[in-house]
């Protein structure tokens, strides 16, 4: 809501500064979004008469002007057509700046000094548009600012609402706040209202069909209206809040909504048919069109407003195309009305049409306001338009809205607010904005306060209690801590396993990413899943922002990977990420799954960059030694890793699943399937883990035990088998711990060979494997008699040979 | 005899300091402790002496084998030092040389305000709370004392699942999940990842809050200034400036916007408060009676306080990021900042 400095003045003795009154006015709850001073800046634009107008002599377009600021006589270029001699005219002189950083400077065009520039309005930020320079009044005193001189010095002031304060979108409601804050009456303006002999009733009739929808509906005629421009003064109010001008009849709904707050609308009664304004719901399906040329389809629901044969508008939201006031229109058949919040708001919203009108209706006008509003603008129509005010007002209210109380006790105030205000401080702020307040005898420290229609958000006591706090002042309230027990927790587990598996990545190298939730539906299928896959199946979203946000994710692979890509698109080629978020799984019955889930990716160098280190890149050991340290922190050492199993985005060869050692599946993680690569633009290998976190979480074991140390040396010994290439080196580690004695205190593959000295068919592992005792020293014998029989198990089993 | 040891001594002990490496030491040593060694030798002919010669000559050697024996060990030292400290000097490197780093990661700067501000509140007593994000319209808006129709629910533009569900606009639901769960007193925060259908320079359609509430008996405004106080010193200094505005929260009652004086201009004005001096933080108030009654709490009994922050907010002022998108591009370059 934008109101002006000027205009509040007119209904408060307003003495403090501009800049004062917004801060008190944020400070009480109406918080100003921006104060802008209406002609700062243009000092330097100042009322000027054209002495003498010729052609320029280069420049058919162009005119040269003799302009006189009153000091002196200057020559100015002006390409306009609409200016003659003797005209009085705005001249931005060199030195001002105007909208849009356009510098006036002074220079020559097409040979010719031009010493400033003569303004059209839309040049000083007045209008949209406009046609040629502006013409000033005749009788302004040359020389002096046009601002100053027009009267149009002014602040906008811009009150950012909130939706319980529809008393406050006008400038009367914010004046009443105002006078609050200061201390001061609020003075209501007058209607200077002079009716004709003829009455409206012998002309126009009134029927509501449904009073719930519309409790109460008015209407004045006006008739011998010429319609035409606003005058000045008008114009430039509505423009300062945010309002264009149409003509003066329409112009009067707009002025009295801003300054009363209550909507209105002008019919022409040469349309309305009958002479009968009928209140009613549209027949489903008929089609209406707005003045705004849209056509809508209606529903049962919309409450229209209609004449004898047709509907004319769509009540509280906008009028009609076929009754709209036009040049020619002579008789004015003015509504004012009150809707039902809520029935306005869902036909605004059904045709998505938000308009000053439904915006007030919605939150709750004020239904005292009919008769005021209506009297206040018809008045306006009879001067502005020339035309006579017939005499009376249809006014339909069948059901007066009953007048609400609410009981208030102090004690009630004090304890919420921990303030000991007594009732003459807390009656003064209530009646300061226009509430009523008796104090009960018997009973002191009750009030008993009437609510006016205008504030239709005060229902409790509690609403009064707030607005006690806000007139007293929040900063009056003391600052203190809450008593009681405190029952501190630790972090439930959940929160701590996230931590410490975030923490676990972090120091493997990893940085946390946070992609948006929502993706393309055909994401999943750029990493291969198909139909079967119930990742498949999204939650799709009712109203996305785009196609490219339309589904919640099942998976993030493919954000994570996209992420990849913007990265290596800013060459930033080595790269460890992670992500740590729900997936989303549609359910049965429209029931919805949220899943914490993990993605890591990394690809480039194994190592920083620098003059020591390896440049070999990152593989598929690198990511798996990460998961086993996962594995190990969440006491799952034991989780195996099954080859037989992968997913369609990763290489087939170079992946496999992590599971529990009693076979849960926990995720997967491999090599990126060079398709699913192309698809993503990426161009270098990528290693991925994708991890279920709550299996995770599920199985993961944290219990921590104590192994005694032994005391005595240890013995190592290294043996190099010949095996064949396909014995996975799982089978080897297997049959060790499965035979191994208790005197084996590790066991390595240190070393796999392929290549010179080895056969075609055959590899080489190294098998180191450390013997200590917790009793004794071992003896050479005793480890070599272990260690023989470790290495011919594998021999024997494994068909290998010792190189 | 007693001049001749005294000569050989002292060119024993010469030689000794004349020495330029443990190997001409042991020579030294050899010429005269070996078996043929100058000393053996008048050790050797001790036994040819008299009587009365042998102890003056006794003491002789003795004095001889001593001093020889000192100087050795001395030289021998002082070998050794120069002999290490010519290697250390041989083996010095550059130590300006970059060292091999392994290169950490980082966590994201909303999960590092996240836990900040989780620290701060569960060491004044709050326990963390979670919730879904898909969540039900009577978690989200009803329960919250935002009925369907009414103009507060333009305050947030909400993604729709179906007529019942939606992506949660807010941490607000996760206060109706745990009042319906637990009676008070209630001390609770709950932070979460939230959704509202706005996309443009200064909004992002997922965006990240912190809940926060407390219900008890005799719980008043002055308490939530406190509470709110104390976290904003702890979090952005001690001595930052505070004020309370009155706004409006459907689901609170007296609402305030909390605004903290600018940490970038510290008051004064500057572009990122707006000339104004003040930033607005968060929001919060008093929980509506409504709002207890939609979770059976006892309003004449209990009252209690709300608030809630936006951590990207957050985050751009403490850490000083001018961009909101940044937070949600990933660019490794933006996240590597905040290892």
């Amino acid at each position: 809501m934008i109101v002006t400095y000027n205009w509040l003045k007119e209904f408060v003795d307003l003495d403090a500064t501009p800049q004062d009154l917004c801060h008190r006015l944020t400070m009480a709850g109406l918080e100003v979004d921006s104060l802008k001073e209406l002609g700062a800046g243009f000092e330097l634009v100042i009322v000027a008469r054209l002495d003498q107008v010729d052609p320029h002599p280069d420049a058919d377009r162009l005119t040269l002007c003799q302009v006189n600021t009153g000091s002196e006589v200057v020559t100015v270029v002006c390409g306009a057509t609409n200016h003659k001699v003797g005209d009085l005219i705005a001249l931005a002189q060199p030195g001002t700046v105007l909208p849009g950083d356009f510098k006036i400077k002074k220079s020559k065009i097409r040979g010719q000094v031009s010493c400033g520039m003569l303004c059209s309005e839309k040049e000083l930020g007045l209008t949209d548009e406009s046609e040629g320079i502006m013409i000033l009044p005749a009788h302004l005193p040359v020389g002096q600012p046009v601002f100053d001189a027009m009267g149009w010095r002014d602040y906008q002031i811009e009150v950012g609402l909130t939706p319980n304060r529809p008393d406050c979108l006008s400038v009367i409601g914010v004046a009443r706040e105002v006078a609050a804050l200061y201390g001061k009456q609020l003075k209501l303006p007058s209607s200077n209202l002079i009716e004709a002999s003829e009455t409206i009733v012998s002309h126009a009739s009134v029927d509501i069909e449904n009073t719930r929808a519309c409790p109460r509906y008015a209407a004045r005629m006006i008739r011998g209206v010429k319609i035409g421009p606003s005058p000045d003064w008008m114009v430039r109010r509505l423009e300062a809040v945010g309002m264009r001008s149409i003509n003066n009849i329409v112009d009067v709904t707009n002025y009295v909504m801003m300054e009363l707050g209550h909507p209105l609308h002008a019919f022409d009664f040469r349309f309305v048919e009958e002479g009968r304004i009928v209140v009613k719901c549209a027949q489903e399906g008929d089609s209406f069109a707005t003045l705004d040329d849209q056509k809508h389809q209606l529903s049962a629901e919309d409450l229209m407003i209609c004449d004898g044969r047709k509907a004319v508008a769509l009540a509280g939201v906008m009028g009609g195309q076929n009754s709209e006031v036009q040049g020619d229109t002579e008789t004015i058949l003015l509504e004012a009305a009150y809707f039902d919040p809520i029935t306005v708001r869902r036909t605004s919203k059904r045709h998505g049409l938000h308009t000053e009108s439904s915006h007030r209706f919605e939150r709750g006008a004020d239904i005292d306001m009919v008769p005021v509003a209506l009297d206040r603008a018809a008045a306006l129509m009879a001067e502005l338009g020339r035309g006579d005010v017939l005499a009376g007002v249809v006014d339909v209210y069948p059901q007066a809205l009953p007048q609400r109380q609410i009981e208030l006790t102090l004690v009630s105030v004090n304890r919420m607010l921990d303030l000991p205000l007594d009732a003459a401080t807390v009656t003064q702020c209530l009646e300061s904005i226009g509430l009523n307040v008796s104090t009960q005898v018997n009973d002191d420290g009750k009030l008993l306060v009437s609510i006016p229609s205008f504030r239709p958000d005060l229902e409790r006591d509690i609403d009064l209690i707030e607005e006690v706090a806000r007139l007293h002042g929040y900063d009056k309230i003391p600052v203190t801590m809450p008593i009681g027990v405190v029952d501190a927790t630790l972090p439930p587990a959940r929160q701590q396993l996230q931590k410490k598996l975030r923490n676990m990545l972090v120091a493997g190298g990893f940085s946390e990413t946070i992609n948006y939730s929502f993706i393309a539906a055909d994401a999943v299928g750029k990493i291969g899943l198909s139909g079967a896959d119930n990742r498949t199946h999204h939650v799709p979203i009712l109203n996305p922002l785009s196609e490219e946000q339309a589904v919640m994710r099942t998976s993030l692979v493919p954000s994570l990977l996209e992420t990849v890509a913007r990265n290596l698109n800013y060459r930033s080629t080595n790269l460890r990420l992670f992500e740590l978020r729900p997936v989303f799984l549609a359910g049965e019955d429209e029931r919805t799954a949220e899943r914490l889930s993990l993605a890591a990716v990394m690809t480039g160098r194994k190592d920083p960059e620098g003059w020591a280190q390896s440049v070999a890149a990152v593989d598929f050991y690198d990511l798996k030694g990460i998961v086993e340290e996962l594995m190990q922190a969440f006491g799952l050492e034991q989780a195996k890793f099954d080859a037989n199993r992968s997913q369609p985005y990763l290489h087939p060869g170079k992946s496999c699943a992590v599971v529990t050692h009693n076979g849960m599946l926990l995720g997967y993680l491999g090599e990126v399937h060079p398709r699913t690569l192309t698809g993503f633009d990426i161009d270098q290998p990528v290693f991925l883990l994708d991890l279920d976190v709550e299996e995770l979480f599920r199985h993961h074991v944290s219990r921590r035990s104590f192994t005694p140390l032994s005391r005595f040396p240890d013995v190592s010994r290294d043996t190099a088998l010949l095996l064949n290439e396909d014995v996975r080196a799982e089978q080897i580690l297997d049959i060790l711990h499965q035979i191994k004695s208790k005197t084996v205190e590790d066991l390595t593959l240190f070393d796999l060979y392929t290549g010179k000295g080895i056969p075609q068919g055959k590899k080489s592992i190294g098998v180191r494997i450390r013997y200590r005792d917790m009793t004794k020293t071992l003896t050479e014998e005793e480890v070599g008699k272990a260690h023989d029989k470790m290495v011919n198990t594998l021999c024997e089993k494994l068909a290998a040979e010792i190189r | 005899m007693k001049e001749r040891i005294e000569q050989l001594q002292q060119d024993a002990l010469a030689t000794l300091h004349a020495a330029a490496s443990l190997k001409d030491l042991q020579t030294i040593r050899v010429e005269v402790l070996g078996k043929k060694g100058s000393l053996t030798d008048i050790m050797k002919g001790m036994r040819d002496l008299t009587v009365e010669e042998r102890p003056l000559v006794g003491s002789l050697v003795n004095t001889f084998k001593n001093a020889f024996e000192e100087a050795f060990a001395e030289r021998l030292s002082a070998l050794q030092d120069q002999e290490i400290s010519a290697r250390l000097s041989r083996e010095t490197i550059d130590v300006t040389l970059p060292g091999r780093r392994t290169g950490s990661g980082s966590l994201h700067p909303v999960t590092l305000v996240m836990d900040d501000i989780v620290d701060i509140f569960s060491r004044l007593g709050f326990s963390v709370e979670e919730g879904p994000e898909i969540e039900k319209d009577f978690y989200n808006f009803e329960a919250l004392n935002i009925p369907k129709d009414h103009p507060a629910r333009d305050m947030q533009d909400t993604f729709y699942i179906n007529e019942d569900l939606v992506l949660r606009t807010h941490t607000s639901p996760v206060q109706i999940r745990t009042m319906l769960k637990q009676p008070p007193p209630v001390r609770i925060i709950a932070p979460g990842t939230v959704y509202r259908r706005d996309s443009d320079l200064t909004h992002s359609p997922m965006f990240h809050q912190i809940e926060g509430f407390l219900v008890d008996e005799r719980v008043t405004f002055g308490d939530l200034k406190g509470i709110l106080t104390h976290f904003l010193n702890e979090y952005f200094g001690a001595g930052l400036q505070v004020r309370f505005r009155p706004s409006f929260f459907p689901f609170t009652e007296p609402s305030a916007e909390v605004d903290i004086a600018c940490v970038i201009c510290g008051g004064s004005g500057c572009r990122v408060c707006g000339g104004t001096g003040w930033l607005e933080i968060l929001g919060c108030g008093m929980i509506d009676p409504e709002v207890f009654a939609s979770v059976n709490y006892d309003a004449t009994t209990y009252s209690g306080f709300a608030f809630g922050m936006g951590l990207e907010r957050i985050a751009m002022l403490k850490y000083g990021v001018s961009d909101l998108r940044l937070f949600f591009e990933n660019d490794i370059r933006f996240l590597k900042q905040f290892s």
